[in-house]
């Protein structure tokens, strides 16, 4: 096998391996990278993610201790490098009410250091939406990582928060966002004209 | 009397200290909320009134508690630092005055969300059919295990062919019974045509009746008003365009 066919079938192996899910959570360990594309796997991810560049893809890492950055122990994933619009939002299996829960839950969480109690979130969410429309957004949050739940009823960032939310991104979108004004009358004729 | 009272008083502070500084672990509250300071000068004080073991024992834990606040402001602080010192407060009012629309569109600018398959792959797939076979059987008789000799399967093979032509038979039979029974009236109620006396023989009605309407040789009409189901003979095969499913109960009706 030359080098040129070498490289490739690792470029698929890695793909194959950060694309399908073999655990209970998406992401591939650096060990586990290693494992099957030997020692220099950080230069086949880095030619992966060229390529995945191309189709709006990258791959993304994330330390267990930012502090160590151990790549063996670190996480991969694979994640859009731009942001979705709305209407790729309506077409996805996320509701709009969802997201918006969700939003409202991470911004609390970030603004307050990283932890925020429960009854704190669910008193702002609940100027939004019925109290038990809040706890189930809540409840598929912490199911799907992005919250964590403590027995104490203390709420924090999940992991898939850590790989899929930009921090300061969000708390400075949300400062900036300005609320749509209300549609008038006309405004509705014109829409249902249309 | 008045030293015991000064006790008791100290101690309560002190176990005071201790539940602030539990509080704000536990529930996330804002570590600078308390003077650390303030909190260790009377720390000593309070110690140096009670110079005995028991105190001594409290005022470790308490020393513990506090520094782990100290910690807590150390990750409070970086934490800020990431959300660029936003005020929470801010934050709240800005989620209130904002409508969900505009809350998700600015939740959009920083979602990156991951891309991951989960699917079956033929790989996956020859893994778990190996698994399967290498499995030991379940009960003693089964000791030939999973896979079928060439003989075996040609025989469940003449076996199945033979039920075959016997289920056709018998819905031959019935099939002629029902256009019978059916000459006057058009239709007849379902109990009155299946019901025999024993109830292996309803049963076995019943079931090849199933397959007739099934393949179309036969109408079912239901009036759940009188509770009542009628059998309509078709003179041949009708293809099912829209098929439902019908559960008839036998325990329930069987006479």
């Amino acid at each position: 096998m030359s080098g040129e066919e070498r490289i490739s079938r690792k470029l698929m192996i890695a793909a194959t391996m950060l694309f399908f899910k073999s655990h209970r959570s998406p992401g591939v360990r650096g060990w586990e990278l290693k494992n099957r594309l030997g020692k220099n796997y950080m230069k086949i991810l880095e030619l992966l993610n060229h390529k995945l560049n191309e189709l709006g893809l990258q791959i993304k890492t994330v330390f267990e201790d930012e502090s160590s950055q151990d790549l063996d122990r670190a996480r991969f994933y694979i994640t859009l490098t731009h942001p979705l619009t709305m209407s790729d939002l309506v077409t996805s299996d996320y509701r709009i009410d969802e997201v918006a829960a969700l939003a409202i839950t991470l911004s609390i969480i970030f603004s307050r250091g990283g932890k925020a109690s429960l009854r704190d979130v669910l008193e702002i969410l609940e100027t939004k939406f019925p109290k038990w429309k809040a706890e189930t957004y809540i409840e598929r949050a912490i199911r799907r990582g992005y919250i964590n739940k403590s027995e104490d009823d203390v709420l924090s960032i999940g992991w898939r928060t850590r790989v899929e939310l930009d921090q300061k991104e969000l708390l400075k979108a949300i400062i900036e966002a300005q609320p749509q004004p209300e549609k008038t009358n006309k405004d509705v004729q014109e829409d249902t004209q249309e | 009397m008045y030293n015991r009272v000064a006790r008791k008083y100290s101690r309560e502070e002190i176990e005071r200290i201790i539940s602030v500084c539990e509080n704000i672990e536990k529930r996330g509250l804002d570590p600078f909320s308390i003077d650390v300071k303030e909190l260790l000068s009377r720390l000593r004080r309070i110690l140096e009134e009670n110079p005995d073991l028991d105190y001594y024992m409290l005022d470790a834990e308490t020393i513990y508690k506090i520094a782990t606040v100290i910690a807590l402001q150390h990750k409070w602080l970086t934490e800020k630092a990431k959300s660029l010192f936003i005020d929470s407060q801010l934050i709240t009012s800005r989620l209130t005055i904002l409508d969900k629309k505009s809350i998700v569109q600015a939740f959009l600018k920083a979602w990156r969300p991951i891309i991951s398959i989960e699917q079956l792959t033929s790989q996956r797939l020859h893994h778990g059919l190996e698994h399967f076979l290498s499995l030991p059987p379940r009960r003693d008789e089964r000791t030939y295990g999973w896979k079928l000799t060439e003989k075996e399967i040609e025989l469940s093979k003449i076996y199945l062919e033979k039920e075959r032509e016997e289920i056709e038979e018998k819905m031959r039979s019935l099939y002629s019974e029902l256009i019978g029974k059916t000459r006057e009236k058009g239709e007849i109620d379902y109990w009155e045509f299946v019901s025999k006396p024993s109830i292996e023989e309803t049963y076995d009605r019943a079931y090849i009746l199933s397959f007739l309407i099934s393949e179309g040789y036969v109408e079912v009409k239901k009036n759940p008003l009188k509770n009542e189901l009628k059998l309509i003979p078709n003179t041949e095969k009708v293809p099912r365009k829209n098929t439902a499913s019908l559960v008839i109960n036998l325990t329930g009706g069987a006479k």
